[in-house]
């Protein structure tokens, strides 16, 4: 399948790294060209530089009949703005946003993205590992 | 009524003076730089709160859940998106207007529930058009939620349009030529026989996208080919 991974700092090079090792068709997109260094030895997808908030480097990087599109960057908002053009406008069947603030991660989450929060996570890992595994306190990753 | 303003900018900071005059209106405007923050603060006091007007602490913290209206002037789609998109959802405030600066947002905006969006570009590009002698197509307004705008178009002698009824006109479908006004000012609702004439003025209803079609059926004035034609 195509994926789209909008971001290449660690988490979006990791991911797009994975996904063309398992024998995806990967495009990565990025506004800095010098983050493309981040993508693992033998990366064998593409690396593009553009905006995922705009059609044009959507477009170009093959949003339409891409099976998933991931918004991984640093900006919550970009990463929501970027990941409701894919499934409104694009009608991407899968997509996938980090949104670091739980709350925000939560409220668009029921407004269909499934979203994922770095900062529900990183909190969830850190009091299992305080507590031992089980309940880890309070997890808020949202479903969509 | 209580309007939250989000974004400080020049337009933010014009609109919550004028407002600020108007006594039934209760204002805050919230603005992330803390330099300008504190420049607001100093010339409009305590109606200026420094945050983020896209996260939910901060616009719990300005009572946003009694707020009538929400207006988001950053200059960016992403953060007047989302904290419409919050106001909306989260706090349930009845209306939101969102500023966009790139023009293809704003079909999305509006699919995604912001009440009214503003585009300076579109503004400025039609006010430019306007006072351009040879303007042939004026965008006059967007359709609510349809992907339709209103045009006005000037008939150039010439054009493919020019002298033929408006049945035998291949137009971009669906659109609609609602209005004809002629050189006296007269205005008459179009039949298929209708005419188009040199310097009538031609409302019309179209798909954004087929915008280029119409340009090219009436508005496109019979050119010399240049070059070595």
């Amino acid at each position: 399948m195509r994926v789209i991974v909008m971001g290449c700092g660690r988490v979006g090079s990791a991911v797009a790294g994975r996904v063309a090792a398992s024998g995806h068709d990967v495009t990565v997109l990025d506004t800095d060209p010098y983050s493309f260094r981040r993508l693992p030895p033998g990366f064998d997808g593409q690396s593009l530089v553009g905006d995922g908030t705009r059609r044009r480097s959507l477009e170009d990087a093959g949003i339409r009949g891409a099976e998933a599109f991931l918004a991984l960057t640093q900006g919550d908002n970009r990463n929501i703005l970027a990941s409701q053009i894919a499934k409104h406008i694009y009608r991407t069947p899968t997509v996938v946003t980090r949104v670091y603030d739980p709350y925000r991660a939560e409220i668009f989450g029921r407004l269909g993205l499934v979203t994922f929060s770095p900062t529900n996570v990183g909190a969830d890992m850190a009091c299992a590992a305080l507590f031992g595994s089980g309940d880890a306190g309070d997890g808020r990753a949202a479903e969509g | 009524m209580y309007i939250i303003v989000v974004g400080g900018g020049r337009v933010g900071r014009g609109l919550a003076l004028e407002l600020h005059r108007q006594p039934d209106h209760e204002v805050v405007v919230i603005e992330r730089g803390a330099e300008r923050a504190a420049e607001l603060r100093a010339e409009l006091g305590e109606m200026i709160v420094r945050g983020d007007g896209t996260e939910v602490a901060l616009l719990e913290g300005v009572g946003a859940s009694r707020c009538d209206l929400l207006i988001a002037l950053t200059d960016n789609d992403a953060h007047n998106l989302v904290a419409c998109q919050v106001a909306t959802h989260h706090f349930n405030v009845p209306r939101t207007i969102a500023r966009v600066d790139d023009p293809e947002n704003e079909r999305l905006f509006r699919m995604l529930g912001v009440g009214e969006t503003i585009s300076a570009a579109r503004a400025v590009m039609a006010q430019i058009e306007a006072t351009l002698p040879e303007h042939t197509v004026v965008p006059l307004l967007p359709v609510h939620g349809s992907g339709l705008q209103i045009v006005e178009l000037h008939v150039q002698p010439g054009s493919p349009a020019c002298g033929r009824a408006i049945r035998d006109l291949a137009l971009p479908q669906p659109s609609l030529i609602s209005l004809v006004i002629g050189p006296d000012g007269e205005p008459r609702i179009p039949g298929g026989d209708t005419v188009l004439r040199e310097g009538d003025e031609v409302i019309a209803v179209t798909p954004e996208d087929a915008e280029p079609q119409l340009r090219a059926l009436i508005a496109t004035p019979d050119v010399e080919p240049e070059g070595e034609a």
